[in-house]
């Protein structure tokens, strides 16, 4: 004799509480901070199409005298450095900071209000990987600073000359012609006027009568 | 009851279905954002050139590089030994039979470093572990391997060592010297060894 079979309506209110109890899981589960709005293709098409995220350095003369008030800089670098030393009007947040919930709110109104979010760090690189992670997590007004920091720290006073030579600031591109260093002989630069004598080595002679030894 | 059992049965089937719709959602393995900035935000990925090198002329076999340029720039030069996985092509399966074996530390590069990390941080989101990036690309690699500074005579013993190291390895890559400091040139000098005379004698 089964033991439900005594006393049928148990198993119906146990089978009700179990419902309500997933039903009351589900509804409570919190959604989460983030998510990813890209996919892989389309975040390495995000990172080829370096017009939707390059802030060039002779951008901001116009954001610095005010003419230009749809672009906010943040500074992802630590409060330290923040200190020491910044550009005028950026925000001072912490990359890791920016993933909390209400500068994730403030990110979302910019993005609903067209505002370009110009993260930078010392250089670009420094700020690459929260920039990367930003537009992934689908903020598509993300945009980072060349040079960084410390390409404006050392051109404030003449933002507008940069833009002449951009090799200054910009990234990805080959500073050398590799292969050209690297085959041997013309990389040489320092080596063309050696004038030292080959150094010759004098055989010992053969010494006579039983030199002994072990 | 028998009746209770098939109302419980119809429950747990109506479950079943239902988690299969929550696993399509999602159905390649990334790890949450949360964690993904996290890891991003570690400067632990970076490799220094000094140490590729090292494990270069080492042969070290756990050491796979991986070139992310374009296969044209891959072709005109790459690191001795580096396979050609560029950008682009990460999310094919082919390129991603590289990244993830146990015991192989994969180290991306490219021209200076930042195409290499987004390919990192890629890679980091698909889940993958063990690689590295190396830090300031192959534009640090000749600042630093293939024509390095000389130090000032001050520096530390470690920077001097380091440098020497690189001129090694210069040596090692491109077969010459890049760069002599002639003061530095010390005088060879050979002391002739007297003649022994007779019976020198032994131990």
């Amino acid at each position: 004799m089964h033991v439900h079979d005594l006393n049928p309506k148990k198993t119906l209110w146990a089978v009700i509480i179990f419902l309500i109890l997933i039903v009351v899981g589900f509804l409570t589960m919190r959604s989460p901070l983030m998510t990813y709005e890209e996919n892989i293709a389309q975040s390495i098409q995000t990172v080829r199409d370096t017009s939707s995220y390059y802030f060039y350095p002779y951008e901001l003369t116009d954001v610095l005298n005010h003419q230009n008030k749809d672009v906010v800089l943040i500074d992802i670098r630590n409060k330290y450095e923040f200190g020491q030393g910044h550009i005028p009007g950026a925000k001072s947040i912490p990359s890791f900071d920016l993933a909390k919930k209400n500068n994730l709110e403030m990110l979302k109104n910019f993005q609903r209000d067209r505002v370009k979010v110009v993260l930078y760090a010392n250089d670009q690189l420094d700020a690459t990987g929260a920039w990367f992670f930003f537009r992934q997590v689908g903020f598509k007004n993300t945009y980072i600073l060349l040079g960084g920091y410390d390409f404006y720290a050392k051109h404030a006073s003449d933002l507008k000359a940069t833009k002449k030579d951009q090799n200054l600031f910009l990234k990805g591109i080959s500073r050398y012609n590799y292969a050209e260093v690297a085959k041997s002989s013309t990389g040489s630069v320092d080596n063309q006027n050696t004038s030292t004598k080959p150094v010759v080595f004098k055989r010992r002679k053969k010494a006579t009568v039983a030199a002994g030894g072990c | 009851m028998n009746r209770n059992y098939i109302i419980l049965t119809l429950i747990m089937l109506i479950l079943a279905i239902g988690t299969i719709f929550i696993s399509q959602r999602q159905f390649t393995k990334q790890v949450p954002p949360e964690e993904l900035l996290w890891d991003v935000l570690q400067p632990t990925r970076f490799v220094s050139t000094d140490l590729v090198a090292k494990r270069i002329i080492e042969k070290d076999p756990s050491q796979l590089l991986i070139d992310v340029r374009s296969a044209s720039q891959f072709e005109s030069f790459s690191l001795p030994g580096a396979i050609n996985v560029p950008f682009d092509s990460l999310k094919t399966s082919a390129a991603m039979a590289y990244f993830g074996n146990p015991g192989t530390k994969v180290v991306l590069f490219s021209n200076d470093g930042i195409l290499a990390d987004e390919a990192w941080i890629l890679l980091r989101r698909l889940a993958y572990k063990n690689n590295y990036v190396m830090k300031g690309g192959l534009n640090g690699w000749i600042q630093t391997i293939i024509r390095p500074l000389a130090p000032a005579e001050t520096s530390s013993e470690k920077v001097i060592e380091q440098y020497n190291f690189r001129r090694a390895a210069s040596m090692y890559f491109i077969g010459s010297k890049t760069d002599v400091n002639k003061s530095q040139k010390a005088k060879i000098t050979f002391v002739k060894r007297k003649k022994s005379v007779v019976a020198a004698g032994g131990c």
